[in-house]
């Protein structure tokens, strides 16, 4: 299965400056996004997945800037991109969704206007041609009536009908890539699934490459093909969304998934990782989970792993992989993951 | 829309009422002195007959009456001491149109000039134009306006060669006092531009607008600009209206025949049906600021105009 790759990131460092001091925000990642996949970042907040993601589209915070390392993006490194560069890049070839649709459209411009003006700076439509091209786009991302709702504002739209207008702004331009950041965090649980629902139809036809960053495994679990677990600033396991789910390597995965609510039993207590992430301003020796990690091994103090390949898909950064490690079994929840019936109907399908 | 302004209108007469009947019951309290131009040479039944003849005898809900009735037919009584029996309406109205003169040209400088420095500094933090802004905004807050008023008449007589009074056939004159009328209002404006710019380029939809590609220039103006102008397009009739009204000391320093030392010189003289009036019609003029004011955001913001609960403000 070879595939096109849209986006290629190899050895990327940022850090960011925090009253004089580096805040090593990304440290050392490598990662390939193929042509139409969608790959969800996970990982808990401070791991650093919106920073990495907010690389691929110019708009890290001030403060913050690319040490070293590339990102390879249509024939060209867009690490450091003069801001002219970035205007033909954003929304025309990489577009983004983000967390909170209450506050993503400006309040005091109608929604035709904000979908016109997308379209007029990369694709040079303008007027009637615009217009009708804004109906279009607000029927594809399901918005009943859309000639009357173009002449409306932003605060006339619920959440979830806002969220699919900053779908169809997104998409206006025909981007390749659309990144979308907590897309439905804000949203409630029924007009979550219908988002879902829209960014997969939408994503077939428009041949769209999704990068999914999220907390919520249960939304990965809906819509990713490939998973990539971060923590601590770099990616300790990257596989399918089987593998990832029942196959885990790494402890972090481990942990991770053993905190979901859906495992817990009854009257029992919810599992959840102890201690806290690694400080980030102090340079981070062997493996960043380690001390969370309550099967640590020796070595992981002292030595950063490096990936070891499980399959051709899936890989991690634990030396539990190396062939002198001792078998730790992975905890006894997650084995049980494939019973549980909110991955089943989903998984079953796609196998 | 309508009904907004309509409700809002209501609401303005309504605080306009009971400050007018505040003013007028307060003022009831002060020493009959203020009624008469020669009290201390008068005897107590010469005075006893000119309060009767200014119905002041009358008990105090029937004295309000009759001035709410004659203020619906525009008039505010007459001056009793400033100029003896003459109508205070056409006293205003002889004094209004030089003080709206100057605040309408001072507006008219430092309103383009607050809002252009007001864009620079917001638009580089911490650059040029925001250091010499912020020392400008500083200067102006920091020192009393008074010093600042009269160092400009000290120095800038000198360097335009110019008379230290404003005389109305010599427009040469006024070049001064407009500018110490507008120079700290460029403060103003520039500080609150700045400030909501700020605050509106850090929105999330400013980022979005940047993803989906808008050149910065246009996120700055059509974006960041057109926004923050809704809260200071609010401010701006009210700080006209206080412009025109309050320009006391340029107005005395430069000796202009405007509203601005009137209320001064009215309270000195204890002028009291003046004082009275002239409070109202400030008053007034203040609500109609904040109305006008409240109306202009009301058709710049598309959020307002269909709100069914007017924000209270």
């Amino acid at each position: 299965m070879e595939r096109e790759v849209v986006l290629s990131v190899r050895d990327l460092n940022v850090k960011f400056r925090m009253r004089k001091k580096a805040l090593h925000a990304i440290r050392g990642i490598s990662l390939d996004l193929y042509q139409g996949e969608s790959l969800a970042i996970v990982g808990e907040s401070g791991s650093g997945k919106s920073v990495l993601s907010k690389n691929f589209i110019g708009l890290l915070d001030k403060n913050g800037y690319v040490e070293s390392g590339t990102i390879q993006f249509g024939g060209k490194d867009i690490t450091h991109l003069k801001e002219k560069e970035w205007e033909q890049i954003r929304g025309g070839q990489i577009a983004m969704i983000m967390q909170d649709p209450m506050t993503s459209l400006n309040p005091l411009k109608s929604i035709g206007w904000q979908i016109c003006e997308a379209l007029k700076y990369h694709r040079k439509i303008v007027g009637q041609a615009a217009q009708k091209k804004a109906v279009e786009l607000l029927t594809d991302v399901g918005i009943t009536e859309p000639e009357t709702r173009l002449k409306q504002y932003p605060h006339e739209f619920s959440g979830g009908m806002r969220q699919r207008v900053a779908i169809a702004i997104a998409v206006a331009c025909n981007p390749q890539v659309l990144i979308c950041d907590e897309p439905t965090t804000a949203l409630d649980v029924t007009i979550q699934a219908q988002i879902l629902n829209l960014l997969k139809s939408l994503k077939d036809r428009y041949g769209l490459t999704l990068v999914f960053i999220t907390h919520d495994l249960g939304v990965v679990a809906n819509i990713a093909d490939r998973i990539a677990v971060m923590y601590a600033g770099d990616i300790v396991e990257i596989g399918t969304c089987d593998e990832i789910f029942y196959d885990p390597k790494h402890p972090y995965t481990w942990a991770l998934l053993s905190s979901l609510p859906q495992l817990g039993t009854k009257g029992e207590k919810l599992y959840s990782i102890q201690g806290t992430p690694p400080n980030l301003y102090l340079p981070i020796r062997g493996d960043a989970f380690a001390p969370r990690n309550p099967n640590a091994l020796a070595i992981d103090y002292l030595h950063r792993p490096p990936y070891f390949q499980v399959s051709e898909t899936h890989k991690a950064k634990t030396w539990l992989l190396d062939s002198r490690a001792p078998k730790i079994a992975p905890p006894e929840q997650i084995q049980s993951i494939r019973s549980i019936c909110f991955l089943g109907g989903e998984t079953d399908g796609r196998e | 829309m309508l009904w907004y302004c309509v409700k809002r209108l209501l609401r303005s007469l309504g605080s306009l009422c009971i400050i007018i009947v505040i003013v007028f019951c307060l003022l009831r309290l002060m020493p009959i002195e203020g009624y008469f131009p020669n009290y201390d040479k008068m005897s107590a039944q010469e005075i006893q007959n000119g309060l009767q003849k200014m119905g002041l005898t009358a008990p105090l809900y029937q004295q309000l009456f009759h001035f709410f009735g004659e203020l619906l037919h525009g008039d505010l009584g007459v001056s009793n001491i400033y100029r003896v029996d003459y109508p205070i309406v056409r006293i205003i109205a002889q004094k209004a149109p030089v003080s709206i003169e100057f605040g309408l040209i001072a507006m008219a400088i430092s309103l383009p000039l607050g809002l252009v420095l007001g864009v620079l500094m917001a638009k580089k933090k911490g650059g040029f134009w925001d250091q010499f802004g912020t020392a400008y905004i500083v200067f102006i807050e920091a020192v009393p306006i008074m010093l600042i008023y009269l160092f400009l008449q000290l120095y800038g007589t000198g360097v335009f060669h110019l008379g230290i009074l404003y005389d109305s056939d010599k427009p040469a004159t006024a070049i001064l006092p407009v500018l110490s009328l507008a120079l700290p209002s460029v403060s103003g404006y520039a500080m609150w531009l700045r400030r909501f710019m700020v605050d509106e380029s850090n929105m999330e939809y400013i980022k979005f607008a940047k993803a989906k590609g808008v050149p910065n220039n246009a996120i700055w103006f059509r974006h960041v600009f057109r926004n923050a102008m809704v809260p200071l397009v609010q401010l701006i009739p009210g700080s006209l209206l206080l412009t025109i009204a309050g320009s006391i000391y340029v107005e005395s320093l430069y000796s202009i025949p405007g509203m601005g030392g009137l209320l001064v010189d009215v309270i000195k003289r204890q002028d009291n049906t003046m004082v009275q009036a002239l409070v109202i019609v400030f008053a007034a003029l203040s609500i109609f600021g904040l109305l006008l004011g409240d109306i202009l955001m009301a058709i710049v913001d598309p959020r307002i105009s269909l709100t069914k609960k007017a924000v209270s403000r």
